[in-house]
């Protein structure tokens, strides 16, 4: 229907502004890759080879962030998945009552901005906030939550991670259980029928008919466990150390704030093309292995 | 006798779950309504319920001795409403074009909807710094239109794939007879599918609010004083300056978060669905 080049004047409005917001930003980062641009000193960015190149090879910090954000995302989202299904399982289960006013209180954890979370735990987690005044009058040891929760610093890094799991594993368990809810009725009747019990429906019919949804929803949880950002900014800022300090934040530090020891725009730079390599790669690696676009919008 | 353990234990488990979401977010509100001498306390509801952190946050401003004072989040909430308001309006029509470009006309094919779609995926620290250039050198920094200019490439992605799926339940048909009567392509559009898809443009609009609203890492960076600072940037910048003035955060906070959980229990049925760019209905 229509002629190609109506098509492509419904699209170039939104290329065009891309194209300024994307892809632009993308070349200069390229750009930036071989200068040196610390902003307390330089006015310009200098250019220095490959110099950016070596400095991240030799930076321990680099590497940990890079090992961080990666333990992050490979403790939280698989744990977000499986507790998510689980949970999915129990709301849409004919016995809960009230289903309706759970899931809408489930909806608060991923509607509310990342920031008020953060916000609403680091008031929580505060040395003299409830938490602890509460530990101590049940007769519990009160802890330092984010500076060395359980006698270790690294710890902190396990709140963070416990934190996350909280905040979205009610989106995982939303997904799922819209997915579980679009499968057709007839089949699981049949299945009743046929004797089945809820167990074998759950593991034969219910989990091989929701495989797509929990893939989408990895993809999701995936993409976005990568960017985390706010939530550390808000609760850590990336301590204690550098025990939080992920990728994403690790570049807000080098190139955002000066007092990071590696403080350089090019710098950052240069680890801004490697997180954006790593998402790529994961992403691309669902998304070509499992989700066939072409027949998502066209089929 | 059975049956009904089983329903009271999992109606049990599931609402224990539930107290655990409800709990943060109570004490929260709780907080906003408790003098200062109360702030830390684990109790949810106030002793001696006061206005006065609200009052203070919107409109007075605070003194509190050795901390300083704080401005009153007045100017900060109108930048957030002016800024998400205007993006969720120019980002779902734009969308809406683009989706249609790209459902109707295959438009770009293959190769473009997946690049729209993996837009989705960049995390904004990573453009940061080519964007605050842009936007100093278009004179849009640290300005509420530099905002309304950004934040599209979080927006835009979103919007465009709930559009897809929103016109795809469009029927053709219909379409293919205004086309024969003599509608340009545009006319189509404007008269005959988007009227159909208000649902989904509506719902589309209301997303791209959220996200506005809730993005803190790019108004950090862009508008870093009060002329076009968002809320949610506010509120970052707060906790760290002003350390742990809790009854007036708790109240910025619940401001921030109130309309935000309104929308969300009332578009519901469209939440995942929107949130997984509806790939999942």
């Amino acid at each position: 229907m229509g002629s190609r080049g109506s098509g492509l004047l419904f699209i170039a409005p939104a290329t065009v502004y891309l194209v300024a917001l994307v892809i632009y930003p993308t070349v200069y980062l390229y750009y930036m890759i071989f200068h040196s641009l610390n902003p307390l000193f330089d006015v310009t960015p200098r250019f220095v080879g490959l110099q950016n190149i070596f400095t991240l090879l030799q930076d321990p910090d680099a590497s940990y962030a890079i090992l961080a954000m990666l333990l992050l995302t490979g403790i939280t989202v698989p744990v977000q998945l499986a507790l998510g299904s689980l949970l999915a399982l129990l709301f849409t289960s004919p016995h809960l009552r009230g289903r309706l006013l759970l899931r809408s209180i489930m909806l608060i954890p991923l509607s509310i901005p990342a920031v008020i979370v953060g916000l609403n735990w680091k008031m929580i987690f505060f040395t003299y906030g409830p938490l602890n005044t509460f530990l101590s009058s049940v007769g519990l040891e009160p802890q330092p939550w984010l500076s060395a929760p359980f006698g270790h610093p690294f710890n902190t890094f396990f709140v963070l991670a416990v934190l996350d799991v909280w905040q979205w594993t009610p989106f995982v368990a939303l997904a799922v259980a819209a997915g579980i809810e679009s499968i057709p009725p007839y089949i699981q009747e049949a299945a009743a029928l046929d004797g089945a019990t809820r167990l074998q429906m759950i593991r034969h019919i219910v989990f091989p008919l929701s495989k797509t949804v929990i893939i989408i929803v990895l993809l999701f949880r995936l993409i976005d466990s990568l960017k985390i950002f706010d939530i550390i900014y808000m609760l850590t800022f990336g301590g204690p150390g550098n025990i939080t300090t992920t990728l994403p934040f690790y570049i807000y530090k080098v190139g955002f704030t000066l007092t990071a020891a590696k403080a350089d725009i090019g710098y950052a730079s240069l680890l801004a093309v490697i997180l954006l390599l790593i998402a790529t790669f994961l992403v691309m690696f669902v998304l070509t292995r499992v989700l066939n676009v072409r027949r998502v919008v066209w089929e | 006798m059975d049956r009904r353990v089983l329903g009271l234990v999992i109606t049990l488990g599931a609402w224990s779950l539930g107290a655990i979401y409800l709990l943060p977010f109570i004490w929260m509100i709780g907080t906003s309504f408790k003098p200062i001498g109360e702030w830390g306390l684990p109790t949810l509801l106030p002793e001696n319920p006061t206005g006065q952190n609200y009052l203070e946050i919107l409109v007075t401003g605070g003194v509190y001795g050795v901390r300083g004072h704080f401005p009153p989040i007045l100017r900060y909430l109108l930048n957030s409403v002016v800024v998400s308001v205007t993006v969720a309006i120019l980002t779902s029509l734009l969308g809406a074009f683009t989706a249609y470009g790209i459902l109707r006309y295959r438009a770009g094919g293959t190769f473009f909807a997946n690049w729209i779609l993996s837009l989705r995926m960049i995390p904004p620290v990573v453009i940061l710094y080519p964007l605050v250039v842009l936007t100093k050198t278009i004179g849009l920094y640290n300005t509420l239109g530099g905002l309304i200019f950004v934040y599209p490439v979080i927006t835009l992605p979103i919007v465009t794939w709930f559009m897809i799926g929103a016109f795809k339940s469009v029927p053709r048909e219909t379409e293919e007879a205004a086309m024969l009567d003599g509608c340009t392509p545009f006319q189509v559009f404007m008269k005959i599918a988007l009227p159909q898809a208000s649902i989904g443009l509506a719902t589309s609009a209301i997303f791209a609010f959220l996200f506005s609203w809730s993005e803190f890492l790019i108004p950090l960076l862009l508008a870093p004083s009060e002329s076009a600072m968002p809320l949610t940037a506010f509120a970052g910048y707060f906790s760290n300056q002003y350390g742990i003035l809790w009854g007036p955060l708790s109240a910025a906070a619940v401001i921030i978060s109130l309309p935000v959980i309104v929308i969300a229990i009332m578009i519901q049925k469209y939440l995942i669905r929107g949130l997984t760019l509806g790939f999942i209905r």
